[in-house]
């Protein structure tokens, strides 16, 4: 249970907030590279700030102010240039690092001019990595974008984004919530399909540890014991608003009511012989069942996603009764108000990386190790969420043919 | 490696443990200095300065490494935990009471009222009182009460 006020520090996510301070201290990731093969700019909303996400034809990613700061146009419906996006109400030119490089008419009366100069727009940084695109809110100097290890493991990977109408930290809660997968993924999934039971195993135990990256949580059901990866290893609550289970899932703040469901996933592929994805697919996975109005209630995810907008837009912790089963959710919770302070104190917050030489694959704990075998009985379908395009799944299916093949012929 | 696949060969395969505590920048040798902790419990009682012994006695207590390194910050004994256990709590609920600053005592009055530990460390944490926190609770559920 907490107070409305600490409740509040937790969920507001906009300029100038507790929260919205410490989540920009870190890339998020907000879109996929290959969303850039079909449109040269999209409108994006990331912790109340409207933007525009656009990529010029330098192959420069630019996120600026949704805004025009001549006459508050659109931009996105501008248009990219070789170097920049241009506002398609009087023709302003804006390049990726917020500098004015063109103001048609303005320049046309005064040639020596320097007006542009004299203005600039919100801009923000953006890489492309692993498939992504990431943002960074926060003051300068940035710190780096985490080179995670698992970004090079040989898979077929695919990017699916969503759109939750709620809170981002009811979602992050759930990442350090074992015994939710006991009862919302497989008991609840037995009743969708109209199964009576069994039930799925009992948690017994929960443990949690802390590492340079979050925390791992730990479990034993009745049916493992201390031997068991999920003990031993654990799973990874990655800080600060990351999942990470050998695939990864953001949940980046759109707003205080809305947030992105940003996922990495990889597909282990038969053989070892090389494999280079051409281009990781990205796609967009739809929450709600357009026949019945009713969430989707298929996929992990999909359940997940059901949970959370279940708990309101934004969660109400002063009604809540928390047990033995949520010590993993209160010390988050504890640790992202210790955060909060250290931002206000000036330190840089966990999980940051400065150190290039420490940032080079860096290792997070993973069941079954980063390598896995593939499963041998071909290539699975998949589970995570709703609406899998068909080109995507055929391409997975080539990819593992293809692996395949060279395995049998090698 | 925007975009593709491209970068270093996958490593060798190993079994995960290893695998594991070299992803610590630990050796199979700190394995079996440190036995039975796992590689992340050594990873973070090394960066904490707690030694393979100290962290096996608190092991013997019940407390993992996180709450072990709290623990000698506070300057808490294993002795000291031993009560906590005894009166029903997880031993590592010592560490998060001292770090509220609650006493065996007050920690059983808000476990009987329904607060697991580190529930009621917050709340104390946030300055409020074991009546404050049962009202609020029972705020939405009978208003006629």
């Amino acid at each position: 249970m907490l107070s409305s006020q600490r409740n509040k520090l937790l969920c507001e996510t906009g300029p100038g907030t507790s929260m919205g301070e410490l989540l920009r201290r870190y890339w998020q990731p907000i879109a996929g590279v290959s969303e850039f093969e079909q449109q040269d700019a999209k409108a994006v909303r990331i912790m109340g700030e409207d933007l525009v996400l656009y990529r010029d034809r330098e192959g420069n990613y630019g996120l600026v102010d949704r805004h025009c700061p001549h006459r508050r146009a659109d931009l996105a419906y501008g248009f990219t240039e070789d170097r920049g996006l241009r506002c398609n109400y009087h023709g302003w030119l804006w390049d990726h690092t917020g500098a004015c490089l063109h103001q048609p008419f303005e320049e046309t009366r005064h040639p020596e001019g320097t007006f542009r100069d004299k203005v600039r727009i919100k801009a923000y940084p953006v890489v492309a990595k692993a498939g992504l695109l990431w943002a960074y809110l926060g003051p300068q100097p940035a710190p780096l974008l985490p080179d995670w290890d698992r970004f090079y493991s040989r898979g077929y990977k695919q990017v699916v984004i969503s759109e939750i109408p709620c809170n981002w930290f009811q979602c992050q809660e759930n990442s350090i919530d074992p015994v939710h997968f006991e009862w919302l993924h497989s008991n609840w999934s037995m009743v969708l399909r109209g199964q009576d039971g069994p039930r799925a195993p009992t948690h017994t135990r929960l443990g949690f540890d802390e590492f340079d990256y979050g925390f791992v949580y730990r479990r034993i059901r009745e049916d493992t014991t201390e031997n068991d990866e999920l003990w031993t290893t654990g799973r990874v609550c990655l800080w600060p608003n990351c999942l990470y289970v050998g695939h990864f899932e953001w949940r980046v703040p759109i707003d205080d009511t809305s947030t992105l469901s940003v996922g990495w996933f990889i597909d282990e592929l038969p053989g070892d012989a090389p494999y280079e994805q051409e281009q990781i697919p990205t796609w967009h996975a739809p929450v709600r069942d357009e026949k019945t109005g009713r969430w989707i209630d298929t996929h992990v995810m999909n359940q997940d996603y059901i949970a959370w907008v279940g708990q309101g837009e934004i969660a109400d912790r002063t009604l809540e009764h928390l047990g033995e089963s949520d010590r993993g959710v209160i010390m988050l919770r504890k640790r992202m108000f210790d955060e909060m302070d250290a931002v206000t104190a000036g330190r840089d917050p966990l999980g940051t990386i400065r150190d290039p030489a420490r940032n080079d694959r860096v290792y997070l704990p993973i069941v079954g190790g980063l390598n896995r075998p593939a499963r041998g009985d071909g290539p699975q379908p998949f589970v995570f969420l709703a609406g899998q395009p068909d080109e995507v799944r055929t391409e997975h299916e080539q990819a593992w043919q293809q692996c395949a093949a060279a395995s049998a012929a090698g | 490696m925007a975009g593709t696949t491209a970068g270093p060969a996958p490593r060798p395969a190993e079994s995960y443990e290893l695998a594991e505590a070299r992803g610590y920048g630990l050796t199979a040798g700190d394995l079996r200095r440190w036995d039975p902790l796992s590689a992340i419990q050594i990873h973070w009682a090394r960066k904490h300065g707690l030694s393979p012994d100290d962290a096996r006695r608190w092991a013997r207590e019940g407390v993992g490494v996180r709450d072990a390194v709290r623990a000698v910050r506070l300057r808490i004994t294993p002795e000291q935990v031993r009560p906590w256990a005894a009166a029903g709590f997880v031993p590592g609920d010592a560490v998060e009471a001292a770090e509220a600053g609650m006493t065996l005592a007050e920690a059983t009055a808000w476990l009987r009222a329904g607060f697991i530990l580190p529930d009621a460390a917050l709340l104390v944490g946030d300055g409020w009182t074991l009546a404050e926190a049962t009202a609020a609770r029972y705020a939405g559920v009978n208003r006629y009460a």
